[in-house]
């Protein structure tokens, strides 16, 4: 700092100016014992009295004695009390409008924070909501699932069956060739029919020429052989009709048949592409029944994880009421020293006051503050001395 | 069945965030804005499992709540954790010389306090 002596003396306080001059002076009577007597000592009568007079005056000169100051206007006359308290007044409406805003804060994020929670609860909520749904739905698509299996299951036993239904009408269809075959066969033995039944015409016809060439003799004879005749014919009219009989026989089953068989394997192609649809739609429910089930268990994860992360957003709004309260402390220690200060200006219009006890009783305001602050230190996100000490104790 | 908790607070912040965090962990929640309000509730036939506590409140601070529920019938042995920021030995000394059961310090999470809940309310 550039600053010129006067100026710099100017900066030193009265005790300071003393004590210097004082040590002025013990230097001034110390050099007086070593310098020759003058006539001022002559005048004074002894010797060295002359610098103590000089000691003297410049200790008056150095109190009383002001640089000279450059005019720059008129001098107002200085009022410090009377500045002081404006001092104050400007003061505690700043502190005034600190304050409110400080109370404006509080109620913005106290209002902040309580919107957060009913916004956070409602997210909750409307998951919870799918949760229960799904809790609600999954029973149901079980059971449907369920039901679905049965029924397939049922099906799957019905194409089977049906599966095996050509077999079973080819072993039907052999059984019933074998009775046309046995039919072929009496229809060979109907030809021996009618072959006795010619040979026994013929040998009727024989009988009746030699009856009537035994005359009389052979008239029984003659009868004989009509009667054979007769049957001979009798049995060839029954021979041609069992032989129609089963030509229509044979005709119907062997015409039936195939006419069933080809309706039946149209009919079971038809079943067995059924049964095939099914079962692919019983696996296609099962894979879908898995998805959901998965899909289901993910969601389930994710709302968990989600009332998680909400209950840690709910801890953390908490320090809301934590700043609340350390800005209602502040406020406290405000309204303390504000109190205190304009209780000081209102002493200083009284008597000249005690300094040092206004020091102290500042600084007690200060004290306070930090052991109150020291208390409520662990709610603090930033101190680093709550760090890994228990914030929970059972008792 | 849930199990009951009543939470004192004169903080509304404090007051809805713990009923939501607990709602969420399956409890049912009673709650009161001073320690003579809870007193009232207490008093009214309100049976909580468990208390939860402020320290500081402006008309009965949690201290004298405690002293006043343990002094009631039917509440010498409910649980009671004190939620504050405080954490000064002498205060939770007191605390505990009165019957409080824990002390928090706030904030607190939620899935800490359901910890701690589950600690005092077993089967909660």
């Amino acid at each position: 700092m550039n600053m010129k002596p006067a100026h710099l003396w100017q900066h030193i306080s009265t005790k300071g100016r003393s004590h210097v001059c004082v040590v002025a002076v013990l230097a001034l009577l110390l050099a007086s014992r070593f310098l020759p007597a003058n006539s001022l000592d002559s005048l004074l009568g002894r010797s060295g009295d002359s610098t103590m007079l000089l000691a003297a005056l410049l200790l008056l000169a150095s109190l009383f004695w002001k640089p000279p100051v450059a005019a720059k206007g008129p001098v107002a006359a200085w009022t410090p009390l009377a500045d002081l308290r404006s001092l104050l007044k400007v003061h505690l409406e700043l502190d005034q409008g600190i304050d409110a805003k400080l109370v404006e804060v509080a109620q913005d994020t106290e209002n902040s924070a309580l919107s957060i929670i009913s916004e956070v609860r409602g997210l909750y909520d409307s998951a919870n909501l799918l949760v229960k749904y799904l809790e609600t739905s999954s029973p149901q698509a079980n059971s449907l699932g369920s039901d679905i299996v049965n029924s397939v299951s049922y099906l799957v036993e019905i194409g089977a069956f049906i599966e095996e239904l050509p077999a079973k009408m080819t072993r039907d269809l052999n059984s019933v060739q074998s009775v046309v075959q046995e039919i072929t066969e009496l229809s060979s033995l109907v030809g021996s029919v009618q072959a006795i039944s010619m040979q026994s015409h013929l040998l009727a016809i024989n009988a009746a020429i030699e009856g009537s060439r035994a005359g009389a003799a052979g008239s029984a004879f003659r009868v004989v052989a009509d009667e054979m005749r007769l049957l001979a014919g009798n049995s060839s009219a029954v021979a041609l009709k069992i032989t129609a009989g089963l030509h229509r026989a044979r005709a119907a089953v062997e015409g039936g048949m195939a006419t069933r068989v080809q309706e039946s394997s149209k009919a079971l192609h038809d079943v067995a592409n059924a049964v095939s649809s099914i079962q692919k739609l019983q696996e296609n429910f099962e894979d879908m029944s898995q998805y959901f089930k998965t899909r289901f268990a993910v969601i389930t994860q994710h709302n968990l994880s989600l009332a998680h992360d909400i209950a840690e957003v709910l801890g953390h709004i908490q320090y809301q009421d934590v700043v609340s309260q350390c800005i209602e402390r502040i406020r406290k220690t405000q309204t303390q020293r504000n109190a205190f200060l304009q209780s000081s200006v209102d002493k200083l219009r009284a008597s000249r006051p005690d300094m040092k006890a206004l020091q102290a009783a500042l600084m007690q305001i200060q004290q306070d503050f930090a052991e109150q602050e020291d208390l409520h230190k662990h709610s603090a996100r930033h101190d680093k001395d709550a760090v890994g000490e228990a914030k929970f104790e059972l008792f | 069945m849930a199990k009951t908790i009543l939470i004192v607070d004169d903080s509304s912040t404090m007051l809805m965030s713990l009923r939501n965090s607990l709602e969420i962990a399956g409890f049912k929640v009673l709650s009161a804005n001073d320690g003579q309000p809870a007193l009232d509730q207490l008093k009214a036939g309100a049976k909580p499992d468990l208390i939860i506590t402020d320290i500081n409140m402006p008309n009965m601070g949690g201290i004298e709540f405690i002293a006043k529920a343990r002094a009631m019938s039917g509440f010498r042995f409910t649980p009671i954790l004190v939620l504050t920021t405080e954490s000064q030995q002498a205060r939770r000394d007191e605390a505990k010389s009165l019957g409080a059961t824990g002390w928090l310090v706030k904030p607190v999470s939620g899935t800490d306090l359901t910890r701690i809940i589950k600690q005092v309310l077993p089967g909660a």
